[in-house]
């Protein structure tokens, strides 16, 4: 039985092939290959994480957008609607500005209309009373002619008076 | 298509059958020989001198026999032997302890000087080897050649085997240590694939029964036995020297030393003699079911054993075919048991 009796030459060229195939692979070789399946391994790796992160940030930018054109809508009709109510506003201040302004130059024509008026009349009441006085002196110096007449003046002004009292 | 092929292959077989029967009816005529399986089973697997070419018995590829005997150092071609004659006093023995090796007549008798002949194994050994160098040179030279880009054909093949191999073999078990005994895992991978397939080729440069010979596992195995010893870490040693069991184990009678010591050599003895099995065991049936035909031929007669030829060539193929698959599976369990054996040298404290 040849087979199970290890033959000393067949041991001896095994191992001489088995050990100087192994220091050239190990040389030339499986190193080289080893790396370079990994170097693409890990290339391919980091192009995936690549493809997903550039992905994810694109879907980002989008919502981002999104986000940025619905802010900014929110601000224009914040601005609008301030606009609205400032103009509002002004409207308001300027009517109510000039209603107290009117009033007020109302007020001061009614102040002098009403001192006008009092002047007028207190010119009218001077004017009749002097024209009144000067009618009572002429009528006076008529009626005085005539002694009768004098003593029944007096005594009507005289119960006038009486009576007023 | 596929009954065609089908034709194309009964066909075959119609014709082996056919042909078979002509040839043994030829030999009818012929002195008849004892047929002995054994012998023709274990000269096909056994080592020799030259290197059979089909269809023939006498005609042989010659190999260099180099033989170190008491007049020093010879040098010829096989071719100058095997025929049964005697050169420079060094003759094939036809019987005896050294039967079919090369012996030194000499005064004092017959001797077996040192053999260092290329064989027929040998020279298989050697082309196995350039084989892998070729494998390995054709991958590493398409990633001089073209950088990142992924491999096609040969390479792409190659590429997938050794991704299988060390990616998700050896990375895994070893971690961090795998740069350092990839290649030396990687190379026993693919010499034993390669010999192993090689060995499935019925023709030149095939047909060599390499790893089915207890002496090329023994190297294998013991190569994996030196570097699990010779790297080991000194938990390792503590750990066959002195385990972690009860005291009452270790201390009177060394009981667990001396079982993990023998430990050391059972798994590699285990490595050796599972590849050498497996392999021989496949080569052995594929052979006996060849032989099943003459064995028939005998007992029945011709048109018995041409009709069982039929039957063995199929099985024949079928036990090939698992031969293919077993070549792989026997190289990669090689290579796993090898990881492991090699990472558990390297446990640490820590761990």
């Amino acid at each position: 039985m040849e087979l199970f009796k290890p033959e000393f030459g067949l041991v001896f060229w095994m191992f001489v092939a088995f050990v100087c195939l192994y220091f050239i692979l190990a040389k030339f070789a499986w190193p080289f290959i080893i790396k370079s399946m990994e170097d693409r391994a890990d290339f391919i790796d980091k192009g995936v994480a690549y493809a997903q992160e550039a992905k994810f940030q694109l879907d980002n930018a989008q919502n981002e957008a999104d986000k940025i054109i619905a802010q900014a809508r929110a601000e224009q009709n914040d601005k609008l609607r301030e606009a609205e109510a400032m103009k509002n506003k002004l409207i308001e201040d300027a009517r109510s500005e000039a209603i107290v302004e009117a009033k007020k130059v109302t007020d001061a024509a009614q102040v002098s209309i009403e001192q006008m008026r009092k002047e007028s009349e207190k010119q009218l009441k001077q004017e009749v009373s002097e024209m009144a006085i000067y009618i009572a002196e002429k009528i006076l110096r008529n009626k005085m002619e005539n002694d009768d007449a004098q003593r029944q003046l007096v005594d009507q002004l005289l119960s006038e008076v009486e009576t007023n009292n | 298509m596929k009954i065609v092929k089908i034709l194309i292959a009964l066909v075959i077989l119609a014709l082996m059958a056919w042909g078979y029967a002509g040839t043994a009816h030829h030999r009818e005529h012929a002195p008849e020989t004892e047929l002995n399986p054994k012998e023709i089973i274990f000269s096909h697997l056994c080592d020799n001198y030259g290197w059979e070419v089909p269809f023939s018995h006498s005609v042989k590829i010659p190999l260099p026999v180099i033989v170190f005997g008491s007049d020093g150092l010879s040098v010829f071609s096989s071719g100058k032997i095997t025929g049964g004659e005697t050169y420079k006093g060094y003759r094939i023995a036809t019987d005896g302890d050294f039967k079919g090796k090369v012996v030194q007549d000499t005064p004092q008798g017959e001797i077996r000087p040192w053999d260092f002949s290329i064989t027929k194994d040998v020279a298989g050994i050697l082309i196995s080897a350039f084989i892998v160098i070729l494998a390995a040179f054709c991958l590493r030279n398409w990633y001089k050649k073209h950088g990142m880009k992924a491999p096609r054909r040969v390479p792409a093949m190659l590429e997938f085997v050794v991704e299988f191999v060390y990616t998700d073999t050896i990375r895994p078990i070893m971690g961090k240590d795998a740069p350092k005994y990839g290649p030396y895992l990687l190379t026993a991978f693919f010499f034993i694939l390669t010999m192993n397939l090689l060995g499935l080729i019925v023709i030149f440069p095939g047909g060599a029964n390499l790893t089915g010979n207890l002496a090329v596992a023994m190297v294998l195995a013991l190569c994996t036995l030196a570097i699990t010893n010779l790297t080991g870490t000194k938990h390792y040693w503590k750990e066959i020297l002195w385990p972690d069991v009860p005291m009452a184990l270790k201390c009177p009678v060394p009981m667990m030393p001396l079982i993990e010591f023998l430990g050391i050599f059972t798994k590699p003895l285990a490595l050796m003699v599972r590849l050498f099995a497996n392999m021989l065991g496949g080569h052995m049936v594929v052979i006996v079911l060849i032989m099943l035909t003459f064995i028939f031929t005998g007992m029945a007669g011709v048109a018995v054993g041409a009709a069982t030829s039929v039957f063995s060539v199929l099985l024949a193929l079928f036990m090939l075919l698992l031969d293919t698959l077993i070549s792989f599976i026997q190289a990669y369990v090689f290579t796993l048991l090898s990881t492991i054996f090699i990472s558990m040298a390297h446990v640490h404290e820590t761990e």
